[in-house]
């Protein structure tokens, strides 16, 4: 079966397809569409897909398809689509990689959209910073969180232990942990998670002795004494049984299903504010949200209020506009705001505050007042993360795991995590 | 057969009408094209998802390369870095030998064992056959290195049992000094593809020569050390050389029961789960595929070693 191939009927074909392929451009241009991919629990995609048909159904030319996975496949994910030039129009981009994101091409910056279709200026200017890199802005704060100790209410009562206070120092904390884990009121039962190697702890205690993670431009800003001393700190901690053991410790893959406080072990946690939803949703004890200890009774807070998460806007995305508007949408809408309550942070918009405070849930409710009664215990928002800082992240928890085993002392520990960390910086 | 034969004809009849300049190469077409098309999907596959990416990541290993921007021609330093300066690599190197050496065998043995029991005469052997295998088919999958993980956690199955015992089982995948054993006994139990191989090799040997051995005298161990083994080396050494190299290669359980952390201490740290943080973890791309070619490198030294000692052990029956 050939088919004869004449030049009229090469044509008469060309011609059909030509206008076969204008019609479906044409049918498309009216239908937009936007991908959109995130990370978190089901809660949140819950909330999210809500919001995407509230936008859909404002504006029924647009169709939006939303993804959702955890933590650390989103990342290799969103890697290899923005590789293989496929990025979801909408990103999710966390302050620890925005920067690399930005830097590298990959995002689309908004400045232009500034006023007319992004509508942020009630919004807290430090958390427009934050999303900006080398003075262009890159990502919308999708809310406000802070780092917080998450505490287990009724083993601290059961313990007969107050809960702490904002007051409360580190030597206070040892003291409680090891009063916890003495009353033995539950089985293989500790006061504390062991937080040496919780990098956003170390940020606080660090930032009260008035230095850093990173500097502002990318280097190491702590050094081997400041690391043993932490170190050190936790070293009393476990001699003490003030906090679990480091094979207990290890389980933690620092998300809400394998932290101590979760699984049973520990009448704490670190994490930030916003997380407090995901926590209690898989604990049944009442969890309540607790600044960090201080270093000395009038130190002042390391706490900062940060931006929870932004939505980018690819720079590979056919219709930046549409983005910029889908994200205004999303943080300013009063009606979206509702439906997303502060499972993302504190909203930005002063307004949609305003609007969203009568509407939370007891949950909601204690993550604002905590994120907004922090007071003197917050000081400025660090720099963003240099690249490099996720890598960073996995060698304290590794060092802190070699100290923890005692393979290495608290000195070595020290010496080793600030050899590491700089080599890795200095890599980028 | 004959479905290949007529659509060769009918491949050929198109061309058959074209002038006579394409003449040869119509004529390979119509002598070879259907076995062709035949292997088009093989042949796709290959040059598409296995060559052409090989040939690609030998380049990226030359280059610094983000995912975001183009790839940067650095040389050798990506290798010279490998070899000089990134304890990582060592020590995911070492933890990859440890595990190749501990489960490769402790596997082999554990196969060999359920081949011969199984040989014996079993009722239902298909049925059991089956269920043995069936660790096998599931256990790269994450679905039971999640298991895995529940099973071995502090207060997991394994230490509920030990407990039984008056034993305090240590958080098995959590210690440094076990997690590895968690790892090699997963894989250990995995054991039924090469058993599968053992009791057809075990099939193949005669009967009436364990039949001369016990008229003889030999016991059953005896018979074993002398018929069943030397005549099985041939299947060993497949078997061997097959799953050192799947160890080499192993990703999936330590990458679930460390959460991509290859922790605690890097005791989980497989080679390939360090490739993978590079590449995805860290962007650096260029980087990790030096390391695959390393891997490939030390997997191929590693086979031909296994060839060239093969022939002071393994008796082929001729």
């Amino acid at each position: 079966m050939t088919m004869r191939m004449t030049r009229r009927n090469v044509l008469a074909g060309g011609a059909a397809l030509l206008s076969y392929s204008m019609l479906a451009s044409s049918a498309l241009s009216e239908e937009a569409r936007l991908r959109l991919l995130w990370w978190g629990s089901q809660a949140r995609a819950d909330r999210t897909n809500k919001v995407n048909q509230l936008f859909t159904s404002a504006n029924p030319n647009v169709a939006i398809n939303g993804e959702f996975l955890g933590w650390s496949d989103y990342w290799p994910r969103l890697a290899t689509q923005v590789a293989g030039r496929n990025a979801p129009d909408i990103i999710q981009m966390d302050y620890r990689y925005i920067v690399e994101y930005a830097r590298r091409g990959a995002l689309a910056p908004l400045n232009d959209y500034l006023g007319k279709v992004l509508k942020v200026e009630d919004f807290d200017q430090v958390q427009i910073q934050g999303g900006s890199v080398d003075g262009k802005l890159y990502g919308i704060s999708l809310g406000a969180n802070s780092a917080t100790m998450l505490v287990n209410t009724v083993a601290f009562e059961e313990a007969g232990v107050e809960l702490p206070t904002p007051t409360t120092t580190w030597e206070d904390l040892a003291r409680i942990g090891a009063e916890i884990t003495k009353a033995g009121k539950r089985k293989g039962y500790y006061g504390l998670s062991d937080g040496s190697g919780v990098e956003p702890l170390l940020e606080n205690w660090l930032r009260q002795r008035g230095k850093a993670l990173f500097t502002a431009d990318g280097k190491i800003g702590y050094d081997a004494n400041d690391a043993a001393e932490w170190f050190a700190l936790w070293a009393a901690m476990r001699e003490a049984k003030a906090c679990v053991p480091p094979d207990i410790q290890a389980l933690d893959q620092f998300n809400p299903d394998t932290a101590p406080l979760s699984l049973g072990k520990a009448a704490t946690s670190y994490a930030h504010s916003n997380q407090l939803v995901a926590y209690q949703a898989i604990n049944k004890d009442k969890l309540a949200l607790r600044n960090h200890p201080l270093i000395g009774k009038d130190a002042k807070g390391g706490h900062y209020r940060k931006p929870s998460m932004f939505f980018s806007v690819s720079a590979q995305t056919k219709d930046p506009e549409l983005g910029a508007k889908y994200v205004n949408f999303f943080v300013t809408d009063p009606k979206a705001a509702e439906i997303l309550g502060v499972e993302r942070g504190v909203p930005e918009s002063a307004a949609v505050r305003e609007k969203l405070a009568p509407t939370l849930d007891e949950l909601g409710r204690a993550a604002l007042d905590y994120v907004s009664g922090l007071g003197p215990l917050a000081g400025p928002l660090p720099p963003p993360p240099p690249s490099g800082a996720g890598e960073a992240e996995l060698a304290l928890r590794t060092v802190a795991e070699q100290v923890g085993f005692g393979q290495l002392d608290v000195k070595q520990g020290g010496e080793t995590l600030v050899n590491e960390v700089t080599q890795i910086l200095s890599r980028g | 057969m004959a479905a290949v034969q007529d659509s060769a004809v009918a491949i050929g009849a198109g061309a058959r009408g074209r002038p006579a300049a394409q003449g040869r190469f119509a004529a390979l077409w119509t002598k070879h094209g259907a076995g062709y098309m035949f292997l088009l999907p093989w042949l796709v596959g290959f040059f598409g998802l296995t060559l052409g990416p090989a040939v690609a990541s030998l380049y990226l290993s030359f280059t610094s390369f983000d995912l975001i921007r183009s790839p940067e021609w650095v040389g050798t330093a990506n290798y010279v870095r490998i070899a000089t300066a990134d304890p990582k690599f060592a020590a995911s190197l070492k933890v990859t030998f440890l595990y190749v050496v501990l489960s490769v065998p402790f596997k082999l043995a554990f196969a060999l064992f359920v081949a011969i029991l199984l040989d014996r005469g079993v009722k239902g052997l298909t049925v059991y056959r089956a269920i043995f295998y069936l660790p096998s088919l599931l256990g790269g999958s994450v679905a039971i290195a999640v298991l895995w993980r529940q099973l071995f956690a502090g207060d997991g199955l394994i230490n509920s049992l030990l407990a039984q015992f008056g034993i305090e089982g240590p958080s098995w995948i959590s210690h440094p000094d076990y997690s590895i054993w968690t790892l090699v006994v997963l894989s250990v139990w995995q054991f039924g593809s090469p058993m599968i191989i053992f009791l057809a090799g075990l099939r193949q040997i005669p009967t009436d020569m364990y039949e001369a051995a016990s008229l003889d005298g030999a016991s059953k161990f005896r018979q074993f050390y002398k018929i069943t083994l030397p005549l099985l080396t041939p299947v060993i050494f497949f078997n061997a050389v097959v799953q050192t190299i799947e160890a080499f290669k192993a990703f999936t359980p330590a990458f679930i029961i460390s959460g991509g952390t290859g922790g605690p201490i890097n005791s989980t740290l497989f080679y390939t789960l360090y490739l993978y943080q590079e590449a995805f973890g860290n962007f650096r791309m260029g980087y990790a595929s030096a390391l695959a070619w390393i891997l490939v490198l030390i997997i191929g030294l590693f086979t031909a070693f296994s060839f060239l000692t093969s022939r002071y052990w393994v008796h082929y029956d001729d």
